[in-house]
Formats: structure tokens, sequence, C-alpha cells
């Protein structure tokens, strides 16, 4: 079994021996950095770093040398922001790093987007997220949308004080399977189970899964209004979303 | 603790005493923040937005924290974005029931020269109106009971004419600019809050959002500290810092600025915030909000208050601006617990 000090770059085994310490993650970290090429242990340390010259730069180099664009994605950049989720969530850093190093992922994937639209990858799914009417806070839901595309997701963000219309609008022109709806306030918390009865009015509640999130939220409440699901933080979010849309494929008729 | 018995003080008396952490009857109940709700808007038929642009109806709402509710202090300003709407960011004024804000999505700055106080700031109608409001209270209450202004920190007003996210970028690209556009927009503060003190306010709540669900501890040192003990000592009334959330890791530095009071959050406990200021800044709270105050009972509030009480806490009040669906009888049962404390351990002061 790979060991942690079999990685060859010295930022990324630095990071993981200080910053991620459980076991699972330590494990799928491990696993990951062993077996990914060292050119895309240099980007995944340059998104850690929220350095995004350096990002922009490693990764037209890694094309260049003729390395696939979705391994560069996914041994790169996600793998980097991966740990960048696990630091912030363990409060190591705070949002001023991690927006520079959603920053750093927007250089990279500005090389690579490109390349897999061209070459008909699709993302993992389409996600429609948006803070609910009344409410502006949304440090916290773009957090989420920038570790959603950082693990494969295309995100449709509608910003702030989205109204129920705004929703089902957006579920009509982009055919999503999924909305993430955010409140930070107890006033627009109900604003969730408002638009999650406007989405059944308006007949589309079968073909979207719906999560929910924000600090006053809890699972108990987004259980109360119906809604599928309920991340705690960014990262739940996007295990939440990767759940929510396999039991979905599942499920599906074939 | 004292042992000689206090004579019954007014609010106001109580407020400024235990801002100076001197000796009280008993310890005051505050929001440094907002007390406006729904239901108390109904009393006096004060509504939401108009209550944050009128002066009569602001003085209204706001006197009900001290008629209807039983604190000490009045706060009549609700929401955060008075001095943002003078200086022309974008406003949602909202309903009835959500509070106003500012549309951060569209900022009006990009960069430290684009920061420029509008000549006639103080004239705007979103800043006169708080001013009035004070004269009015003040006209109404005199000495009876301590009337509380706020002025927004330089940070927040960072991310109201920046946006956040650019703000924060800023800080961490550019500390040095950041510095800058800092020391600028504290002019503000001080404007609106010199302003707001000549008015009539015994003190004033100083809102500046460096919280540690946002920036670390180290920031607040690097780029705060020292501005929030200028602060400090050039306002002519005692502060009171505001952040909510985290920061516990961060109120050391707070309690050496010298601002007389730290109005704390939930999310950190009493006692142990109690220890950390080591005595050097009273603090003010931390009743919390959402699952509190607005989703639980009497019973429940009751069992926070105690816990502050318990630690000392200096003022005891809710965490930050009450959600606007708070029941009345969760707001009331503040005092009375503070009250009924009060009688069981006499000898507490
Ligand atoms: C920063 C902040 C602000 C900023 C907002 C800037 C912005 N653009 O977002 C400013 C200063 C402008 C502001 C304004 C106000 N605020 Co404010 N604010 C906060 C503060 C301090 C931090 C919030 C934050 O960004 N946290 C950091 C992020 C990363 O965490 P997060 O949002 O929880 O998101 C994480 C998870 O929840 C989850 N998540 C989030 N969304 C989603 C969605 C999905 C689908 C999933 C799965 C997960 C998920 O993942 C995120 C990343 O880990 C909180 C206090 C606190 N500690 O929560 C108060 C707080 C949220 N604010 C509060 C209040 C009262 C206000 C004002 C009304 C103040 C006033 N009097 O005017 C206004 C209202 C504005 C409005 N109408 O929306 C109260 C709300 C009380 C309540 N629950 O009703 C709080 C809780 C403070 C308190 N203790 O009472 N605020
Ligand atoms: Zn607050």
């Amino acid at each position: 079994m790979a060991e942690l000090s079999d990685i060859k770059n010295a930022t990324i085994r630095a990071e993981v021996e200080e910053f991620v310490t459980r076991p699972e993650e330590i494990a799928r970290n491990v696993a990951l950095f062993t077996r990914a090429h060292e050119r895309m242990q240099a980007i995944a340390a340059g998104i850690i770093d929220g350095d995004d010259d350096l990002v922009d730069k490693l990764t037209a180099e890694a094309l260049k040398a003729g390395h696939e664009a979705l391994e560069i994605m996914d041994d790169g950049l996600i793998a980097g922001m991966g740990v960048v989720g696990i630091k912030f969530r363990e409060n190591f850093i705070f949002v001023p790093e991690v927006l520079a190093c959603a920053r750093a992922m927007k250089a990279g994937m500005g090389h690579i987007e490109p390349i897999l639209s061209a070459s008909g990858v699709d993302p993992i799914a389409t996600v429609i997220m948006g803070t609910v009417k009344g409410d502006l806070h949304d440090i916290g839901k773009n957090l989420c949308i920038m570790m959603l595309r950082g693990s494969g997701f295309e995100v449709i963000d509608l910003g702030v004080d989205t109204s129920a219309d705004a929703f089902i609008d957006a579920i009509e022109t982009h055919g999503a399977p999924i909305i993430g709806m955010s409140a930070l306030l107890t006033t627009t918390m109900p604003n969730m189970g408002k638009t999650i009865e406007a989405i059944i009015d308006a007949g589309l509640r079968e073909q979207v899964l719906v999560m929910v999130g924000g600090a006053p939220v809890t699972q108990e409440f987004a259980d109360d209004m119906g809604a599928d699901g309920y991340g705690k933080d960014a990262l739940a979010c996007v295990s939440l979303a990767k759940q929510l849309i396999e039991a979905k494929r599942r499920n599906a008729p074939a | 603790m004292g042992t000689a018995p206090i004579k019954s003080m007014t609010s106001r008396q109580r407020v400024l005493a235990a801002l100076r952490r001197e000796p009280v009857d008993r310890t005051p109940v505050c929001n440094p923040t907002s007390v406006a709700t729904v239901e108390l808007m109904d009393l006096v038929d004060a509504h939401f937005p108009d209550a944050n642009r009128n002066p009569v109806l602001m003085a209204k709402l706001a006197a009900t924290g001290y008629t209807e509710l039983g604190f000490d202090t009045i706060m009549p300003v609700f929401s955060i974005i008075q001095e943002s709407s003078a200086l022309g960011c974008k406003m949602q004024w909202e309903q009835k029931d959500n509070w106003p804000t500012v549309r951060m999505r569209e900022p009006i700055w990009t960069d430290v020269d684009d920061i420029k106080v509008p000549k006639d700031f103080m004239k705007h109608p979103d800043i006169v109106c708080v001013l009035d409001a004070i004269k009015l209270l003040r006209r109404e209450f005199g000495d009876e009971v301590a009337i509380v202004g706020k002025t927004m920190g330089p940070w927040t007003l960072g991310y109201h004419c920046f946006g956040v996210e650019p703000f924060l970028l800023l800080s961490l690209d550019d500390p040095g600019k950041t510095m800058l556009a800092l020391e600028r927009m504290k002019e503000i503060t001080y404007l609106f809050g010199l302003a707001q003190i000549e008015a009539g306010a015994d003190a004033l709540t100083l809102p500046d959002h460096a919280t540690g669900d946002l920036v670390s501890a180290e920031y607040y040192k690097r780029f705060l500290q020292d501005m929030h003990t200028e602060f400090a000592e050039r306002f002519p009334a005692p502060l009171i810092l505001h952040i909510c959330g985290r920061t516990v890791d961060r109120m050391g530095y707070i309690a050496d600025t010298g601002m007389a009071a730290f109005h704390f959050d939930s999310k950190n406990k009493p006692q142990e915030s109690m220890e950390t200021v080591h005595g050097k800044i009273s603090l003010v709270g931390n009743i919390n909000n959402p699952e509190t105050l607005f989703s639980k009972g009497p019973e429940e509030v009751r069992a926070e208050v105690e816990a502050n009480l318990a630690a000392g806490v200096q003022m005891v009040g809710p965490e930050c601006a009450i959600p606007l669906q708070t029941p009345i009888e969760n707001l009331t049962e503040i005092s009375r617990t503070v009250r009924d404390w009060h009688h069981a351990h006499p000898h507490v002061h």
C-alpha cells in the first residue's frame, strides 16, 4: 500500500501530513497523489497555494507535454481543491485563502474547459445554486459552488435574493437534475420550503433533486420542508450532490 | 462583587456603569444590534422598511426595546446599511418582514482611489434619519434609559462598497492597499459616529465583521486591532464592538483595544470568553438567535441567560440583530430572568 512518504511533491506531502487528519481522507489523498503524475502534483500544490499565475503556467505546460485535459482536471485541479476544502473545514485557512485557491482553479480551468467541451466530455451533472429570496448572504453558497465546480459539476449560479420563479425558470432552461438553496437568515429559511412548493406546483418536483444548506439550516428542517438532502459545509455539499445524482441514475428506468 | 448594597439605578446609569465595569444594582439587559420584530412593528404601527427611513417611526419602533421588552438600552439603528446607502451603494429596502440590505454584487468601488465621501453625506436622508431619531428619543426619555447609536466599522464598509469577495481577495493580494482603504473608510465611521454622539447617543455600537467564520485571528490583529484602539481613544463615548460568529480566538486582541465592550455570539462560550478577555473589556451577549430566541421557548432562553449571568457577563442580550419573527415572550423572558436571578443572588453586582 502507498505511504505518505511515497508522495513525490514536497508541498503536497507536507500539506497532507499537516492538515489532513481523518483516516479515510488520508487514505484517499495518499492513494491519489502517489498515483498522480508529478506535473499533476505540482498543479495541485499551486491550487493549494492559491497561486493563479503558477497554475495557469503549469496547466498550459502539462497540456503541451501531452497530458489529457481530464487527467489535469482530476489529478491536478480537483485534487488540489480537495485539500483546500479540508483545510477550510478544519479552520486552517479562511475565506480569503479559499477565494485565492478558487481563482487559481479558474485559471487552470480556463485551459481545460474549451478542450473538454470541444471533445464532448460531460460534467458530472448540472447544479443550479442560489441564495433564497430576501437573503443576500452568499459567501458560503459561493464556496459550495467553487467546490462543486472544482469537483467536475457544472454550476448555474443564480446569485442572491433568488425568487422561486427564478429557480423554476432555471430548472426549465437548463434541465438540471439538482438545485441547491442557501439561506443564512431565519427570516428567509421558510423561502426554501416555499420554493419547493412552487416547484411542485410547476410540476417539476419529479425531475429535480433539492439540496439545502446555510448556517441556521438543519437536517430536521430540511426533512420538514421536503428537501432531498442537507449539507453542513462545502465538502458535504459536494458529496451530497454526488450521492443524489448516483441514486437518481441508479433508480432511473434503463 | 460588592458587599454594600447598591442604590437602585436607572437603566441609563446601569448600562454606563456596566460599560465601565463598575458595580451595578443588577446586570443590564441590552441588544447593541437590533430588537426590531414584526410583532413590535405591529404593536406600535411602525413597520419596515419605513422604520429604517423615517425618524419618527424609527424612534417609535426602537423605544419598544425599553417599553415593551424591558431592556435597558434603546437602539434605533436596526440595520447595518444607513451609511452605505448615503455613500451611494445599491440598496434593497425590502418589506416589513426582512432587513434592508446592500447589493454587494454591484459594488461602487474597485480601488482605494475610488473611496470618496459624498459632500452631502451627512445631509443624506438615511443619515439624518438616525440623528433625528436619536434626538427624538433623548427628548422623550431624558436620562432614564441608555440610547445607543451605531456606526459601521471600515471592514464591513469594505464588504458593502467593494463587495465581500473582491475586498477579501484584496486583503490577501495587497495588504498595504487594504490598510490604506481601511484608513480612508474609517473617516466614515467617525463622521457618522460623532454626529450620533452629538445628537445624544450615550454609546455606540461599532460592527466590524472580521469574524472567525471569514478571516483568521491574525487578520484581526494585522488589519484592525490598532484601528479599533484608535477608535476607542478618539470617540468621546463608550464603544461596543460587534462581531458575530466565532471570535474567541481573537477576543484577547479585542480586549486590548480599550473598547468599552464586545458584543459576542453564542458560538463562543460565556465562561471561556470571560476568561479570555481577562476583565479588560465588558462582554455583552450571547443568547443564540436562530436556535433559541427564534425557535425555542422561554425555558431555553432562561437557561442561556443564566449561563451568562453565572459567567459574570456584564450585559445580557441576544447575540446579534434578532430574527424579525422572534416571539415577544422569548425577549421579555431575558429581562425577567435577569431580575429573578439577581433576587436569588443579592450579593452579586
Ligand atoms: C458575513 C455575514 C454577513 C455579511 C454578508 C456578506 C455576504 N455577501 O454574504 C453582512 C455583513 C453584509 C451581513 C448582513 C446581515 N446579516 Co449577517 N452574518 C454574517 C456572518 C458573520 C457570517 C456568515 C458567513 O458568511 N459565514 C461563512 C460561510 C462560509 O459559512 P456559511 O454561510 O454557513 O456556509 C457554509 C455552510 O452553511 C454550507 N452551505 C451554505 N449554503 C449552502 C447551500 C447548500 C445547498 C449546501 C449543501 C450547503 C451550504 O457550506 C458553506 C461553506 O462551508 C453570520 C454569523 C455566522 N457566524 O454565521 C451573520 C448572520 C448570518 N447575519 C445575521 C444578520 C441578522 C444579518 C443582518 C440582518 C444584519 C442587520 N441587522 O442588518 C444583515 C442581513 C442581510 C440580508 N438580508 O441577507 C444573523 C442571522 C440571524 C438569523 N439566523 O436570522 C447571523 C447568523 C449573525 C447572528 N449570530 O445572529 N451578514
Ligand atoms: Zn451580527
